[in-house]
């Protein structure tokens, strides 16, 4: 994975990086940690068991680390589903969860 | 005497802080921040972002944040914590800092973008927050800084806001708190009062300064329970005086015995006494110190026995108006002439008829808006605040010039006996002084009487000894005055060297009403007779004590009797009179 793979990907790198304190490793390196772990399956589970409190926790703590990372496409979804959680509006919220699943695999499977 | 007023010194050492910056690394000098956040990508980020100025301490959630703080204490500057953490959650962290004293300075920023969040995070003590996605490092740096910045600042403050030993406010932080009080609560009827233990150095005296401390420090933390269930402040002001500034009330004379009763508790406190001075309905126009004056000088009123409060009111303040302006006339009439110095003629009554042997120089203040002001209102005061020693000289320097003038008009040496006042014992110049000012008269030493008072030396003989040796020395004769009167020490007159002996104007004016004072009269005439000193009497004001005073021996009068104190115009007329015949 490289910092031109993230910017094609949809990611803001600048304002990653800056987080980043412009450490271009540090950041791929957080990217890699971020996209390795299996909250986005969990979430799934939990919204197919209907858990929607910890549905909401999950997505919630998505939301901030794809944020914080500026992986734009990612927290985009996350975050639109956290809202839609923490309202409990009404509606399918598994196409979202699964929709972040399927981003975070394309970066997956850059690594 | 030296040893006490050290020891109250240490007790108001006691109370000074230890000012020590918290949270400074002990290794690489950096500071410490710990970072909370269950996401691993959140904590090394903002790790990332602080390490370059801070030593980062991470953890993965609320138990771990809480040993860490535990083990790092006041260490830490900071703390970044999250919100919603798996085990224990950043509220039921702030909840458990939030009840221990310890941790409870270190400032707490909250990692999140909730806004539901927020207030409970300010309810818990949180002290700023940090949203997510975190903003550019800069600006995260800036607010850490500016937290810790202010975290330490009010931290300093409070280790030296409240003084150590009783936990009560410092006299300095009481009344910018007690100014800040009054513009937020123009309208409330306050008392300012001042609080003192009687006699505390007794305390240090019999039980040693460990309990002379114990004792203050129980004093202070039953005010601060009294503070609990009343309106308004405290602070120790100095060694055991305490100020309150407190809602009116009425009743402090039941609250002093309320207070005294829980010290009992302790048996060596069991006969502490409290007193008060109240300032009631505290003037907000007057300066906040101004008030506490008024307190102090209503419970200086208070003595040993009887009343414990005593409340600041008109009668008060007349007098102390007074006072002031009799202090601040002094130098006005000093220069205007405005005292006058009287003569009371002093009658030797060996002989067969009383002659006209010595005068006594005696202070009159014509003042220009009082008329005469007696000499038992403005002494004291002027003793009590050093002013004395001008007014002193300024006696003994026309008493000099008089008994010159005498001399050069009649022929006659009047010798005539001044007063020293305690003060002037202490001035090295003392003999110098009274020597220069025989020399610009023109008389001896042995012209100019000195009288001095005993009873004043009490607590130091020897000083009166020295300097009464001193002055004989060079020529001039001393008289002890107040003879006879509270404490006279017989120990005392035996090393002192002197010349006349004066008995008391109260003593002679009890000599028929109590039989046994003819006893007395009788061992001090043997005194006078075994130094081989003249004795005069003063305050004699009818033939009898004077018929009874000169059958048992004494040997000069001075009195109404024979005359009050006069001008000297008038005086000389007895000059005159004297050497006519």
């Amino acid at each position: 994975m490289t910092i031109d793979d993230l910017r094609a990907f949809g990611a803001n790198v600048e304002e990653g990086l800056t987080r980043c304190m412009n450490n271009e490793a540090f950041y791929l390196r957080l990217t890699a940690k971020a996209v390795s772990d299996d909250a986005p399956e969990r979430l799934c589970a939990a919204l197919r068991v209907g858990d929607l409190d910890a549905a909401f926790e999950i997505a919630h703590q998505l939301k901030g680390v794809y944020g914080n990372l500026a992986l734009t496409p990612l927290f985009s979804v996350a975050s639109g589903l956290t809202e839609r959680l923490r309202g409990r509006e009404p509606g399918d919220y598994l196409p979202a969860a699964e929709r972040i699943v399927a981003l975070r695999d394309e970066l997956r499977a850059l690594l | 005497m030296l040893a006490f007023k050290e020891k109250e010194k240490e007790q108001e050492k006691e109370q000074a802080p230890a000012d020590v910056l918290p949270g400074l690394h002990r290794y690489s000098g950096k500071r410490s921040v710990l970072v909370v956040d269950d996401e691993a990508v959140n904590r090394e980020m903002l790790s990332m972002m602080l390490s370059d100025v801070y030593d980062v301490l991470c953890a993965a959630d609320g138990e771990e944040a809480l040993e860490i703080m535990r083990r790092e204490g006041e260490r830490l500057s900071l703390v970044l914590l999250d919100v919603r953490m798996p085990k224990l959650d950043g509220f039921a962290v702030m909840e458990i800092v939030r009840g221990d004293e310890r941790l409870r300075r270190i400032p707490i920023i909250v990692l999140t973008s909730e806004r539901s969040y927020e207030v409970r995070s300010l309810r818990l003590g949180a002290t700023d927050f940090i949203k997510k996605p975190y903003d550019e490092p800069e600006v995260i740096l800036a607010r850490v800084e500016r937290i810790i910045e202010l975290s330490e600042s009010t931290t300093i403050i409070s280790h030296t806001e409240r003084d150590r030993l009783t936990g009560l406010f410092h006299r300095e932080y009481f009344f910018q708190y007690v100014e800040q009080y009054d513009l937020r609560h123009a309208q409330l009827d306050v008392d300012a009062v001042q609080v003192d233990v009687y006699n505390f150095r007794l305390y240090n005296a019999l039980y040693g300064h460990d309990a002379g401390t114990e004792l203050l420090r129980r004093l202070g933390g039953i005010l601060r329970d009294f503070l609990r269930e009343t309106e308004g402040f405290a602070c120790r002001q100095e060694a055991d005086v305490f100020l309150l500034y407190v809602t009116h009330r009425e009743d402090y004379d039941r609250l002093l015995g309320r207070w005294e009763s829980r010290l009992a508790e302790d048996r060596r406190f069991s006969s502490v006494r409290l007193r008060a001075g109240v300032c009631p309905h505290a003037d907000k126009h007057m300066h906040v110190q101004q008030r506490f004056d008024c307190a102090k000088a209503a419970r200086e009123t208070l003595g040993r026995l009887g009343a414990s409060v005593a409340v600041y009111d008109s009668a008060l303040h007349e007098r102390e108006l007074f006072a002031r302006r009799l202090l601040d006339d002094m130098d006005e009439s000093l220069a205007d002439h405005r005292f006058k110095v009287y003569y009371q003629p002093k009658y030797n009554v060996t002989g067969s008829e009383p002659v006209l042997s010595s005068a006594e120089a005696l202070v009159r203040w014509d003042h220009p808006d009082l008329g005469m002001v007696s000499p038992g209102v403005f002494v004291p005061l002027f003793e009590e605040n050093g002013l004395i020693s001008s007014l002193d000289r300024f006696v003994w320097r026309e008493a000099a010039r008089q008994i010159r003038l005498w001399r050069d008009r009649y022929g006659v040496t009047l010798p005539v006996s001044v007063n020293v006042s305690r003060m002037d014992m202490y001035d090295d110049t003392l003999t110098e002084t009274f020597l220069d000012i025989v020399r610009e008269s023109g008389l001896s030493p042995r012209d100019l009487l000195i009288e001095i008072t005993e009873s004043a030396y009490t607590d130091d003989a020897g000083r009166l000894i020295a300097v009464a040796e001193e002055l004989r020395r060079q020529g001039f004769l001393i008289e002890m005055d107040d003879f006879g009167a509270g404490y006279s020490s017989l120990n005392m007159l035996a090393q002192l060297p002197i010349d006349v002996l004066k008995l008391d104007m109260s003593f002679v004016r009890h000599l028929r009403s109590n039989p046994k004072n003819l006893y007395i009269l009788r061992a001090m005439i043997d005194i006078k007779e075994h130094l081989g000193v003249p004795m005069v009497a003063e305050g004699v004001e009818d033939e009898e004590q004077l018929k009874l005073l000169k059958e048992m021996g004494c040997d000069v009068i001075q009195g109404y009797l024979f005359s009050p104190p006069v001008p000297p115009e008038k005086f000389e007329k007895r000059i005159e009179s004297r050497t006519q015949s």
